[in-house]
């Protein structure tokens, strides 16, 4: 559904937001993008919608090139977009919005519409202007939802949201996918809420794809591996694959596995520790520990 | 939709310019009386430039004819027309907290985006030059004057295709800035430089805003043919360039 190779994009004052971004999102999926502020997902997304233009690389969207004008109005036809700004037109009302939208979508859900405006209860005749953020944030989704899209593409939904609406939104988004066919990517750095609604993970650090896979499959493969000594941890090298970070700190030698965390235990019982402990790892302790590994 | 949403973009700024200059329109004609009597009595002893020229108004002054090209085409008109082409052309096609990101979110191409938004304001300008300018002409009996709408439209016309010029400038500085303040100051700024380049020039009779008055048709009953064409050969290049820029510009 979506498939970047190298995707790089150079701004003109030289500062580098994707350094090769490498990605794949299946049909069907809902996609997590996580990162950092500043980690390079809203370029990604506009490159993807055709908004800016990579320096080079490949970005596919629905199996059409993103960086084709022609083929990147085709991809907006049956994408729904969400952005992190959710700039609307603040001189429209509501009602005026949505008849705007609809007009562009041939395929546009009336009755998604009617049951969207009840549901988070917007003000048919209110100006844009004069909703709160939280609404603003329901009516954009509620355009993007009703475009009979087959790609949902949200940048940051719940970004500056009350936990009460963006709870709201989350489960209009869950709900919405559990009842019609389509793929979602959904860019942010709040990780218990991708982890609330995604079954892929994509971590994107400095321009690039750290980690990549479905949820459950990291979950599965990442362990914390830690290791007590009697005495100060000593520097230890692993040569077994899938060690993604490790960190001395007095008697315990920590080690995240992305892989491989019996090969890797294995070999670090031969450094004799009083004790070792493997652990599951949660999707924030991937998170920051990928992105802290790749940032320093 | 895209014209809905241009007309919602800009209605104040028409309404307001298509209201005042209706007002002057009006205005121009029903002092004319008082004028005319005014020209006819006072005498101007003034020296220099300044003297000739306010001899030439009031020269002008003395026919209903001369009076309308000098006070309504040449300054009413000029003045206010440029400025309200030049604030119909601002179009905040940048600007994040006007929607940009979500009108690039819907499947239109970019050129199409701005077509629409040009086709727009040019209609709302068209209004805005010919309403008013025939309004000169309608009202002129009310006074015992007349002028034909033959030389309203020629005039209307000339001035139409400069103002064109001011409304596509300030398109293309709205593709390169994302506040609507640039655009308009850079414009106006343009436009007075041209304005006065057109009053140093004493044998041009090609200077911009002398074109859109249509000084010659008045002077000589003559097209300025080849000043409309080199201004919307100018206006065209002027076009292009904000098509081309809209289209590589990253958002």
């Amino acid at each position: 559904m979506i498939e970047t190779t190298g995707l790089r994009k150079t701004y003109a004052d030289g500062a580098e937001a994707l350094r090769g971004l490498d990605l794949n999102v299946p049909t069907g999926s809902i996609c997590g993008f996580l990162g950092r502020n500043g980690a390079g997902k809203t370029t990604t997304i506009k490159i993807l919608l055709g908004m800016s233009r990579p320096t080079s690389g490949e970005a596919r969207v629905l199996g059409l090139d993103a960086t084709s004008p022609d083929a990147s109005v085709e991809i907006r036809r049956r994408s729904g977009f969400v952005s992190e700004e959710k700039d609307l037109y603040g001189y429209m009302t509501v009602v005026e919005m949505v008849r705007f939208t609809a007009a562009f979508f041939p395929r546009w859900r009336r009755d998604l519409e009617e049951r969207y405006l009840r549901r988070f209860e917007l003000p048919p005749l209110r100006k844009v202007s004069a909703l709160s953020k939280g609404m603003r944030t329901k009516l954009a989704l509620l355009l993007a939802l009703c475009r009979g899209a087959e790609l949902l593409i949200l940048d940051e939904p719940t970004s500056g949201l009350d936990p009460t609406i963006a709870e709201e939104v989350l489960q209009a988004i869950v709900s919405h996918v559990a009842n019609e066919e389509l793929t979602v990517f959904f860019s942010s750095h709040q990780i218990a809420e991708v982890e609330q609604i995604t079954d892929r993970i994509v971590i994107i650090d400095r321009g690039r794809a750290v980690v990549s896979g479905a949820l459950d499959d990291l979950r599965e493969s990442y362990r914390r591996i830690q290791l007590v000594f009697d005495g100060d941890a000593p520097k230890a090298v692993f040569t077994a694959p899938g060690v993604a970070r490790v960190e001395r700190k007095g008697r315990v030698l920590s080690v995240l596995s992305s892989a491989n965390a019996e090969a890797i235990v294995a070999e670090a019982r031969r450094l004799d520790p009083v004790s070792v402990d493997v652990a599951p790892v949660s999707l924030k302790e991937i998170f920051l520990d990928t992105v802290h590994t790749e940032g320093d | 939709m895209l014209w809905y949403k241009s007309w919602l973009e800009t209605r104040w700024r028409f309404l307001i310019g298509f209201a005042l200059l209706l007002c002057s329109a009006a205005g121009s004609v029903l002092v004319y009386p008082q004028i005319a009597r005014l020209t006819a009595s006072v005498p101007v002893n003034a020296p220099g430039i300044l003297g000739e020229k306010i001899r030439e108004a009031m020269e002008l002054a003395r026919s209903y004819r001369g009076y309308v090209w000098s006070h309504w085409f040449g300054q009413n008109l000029t003045q206010m027309g440029t400025l309200f082409a030049i604030l119909l052309g601002t179009a905040s096609l940048l600007s994040e907290s006007s929607g940009a990101l979500f009108t690039l979110s819907l499947p239109v191409p970019r050129r199409r985006l701005l077509h629409v938004r040009a086709a727009a304001g040019l209609a709302e300008l068209f209004a805005i030059v010919f309403v008013p300018s025939l309004l000169v002409a309608l009202l002129a009996p009310a006074i015992g004057e007349h002028y034909g709408i033959g030389a309203v439209l020629i005039h209307a016309f000339c001035f139409f295709v400069g103002a064109a010029l001011f409304f596509t400038l300030s398109l293309l500085l709205s593709t390169i800035f994302g506040d609507p303040w640039r655009p308009v100051m850079i414009a106006v700024g343009i436009a007075i430089a041209l304005a006065i380049v057109d009053q140093l020039s004493h044998v041009s009779m090609f200077g911009v805003f002398r074109v859109m008055s249509g000084e010659r048709w008045f002077r000589e009953a003559r097209m300025p043919w080849a000043g409309l064409i080199a201004i919307a050969a100018a206006t065209a290049t002027i076009y292009y360039g904000a098509l081309r820029n809209l289209a590589r510009r990253d958002f």
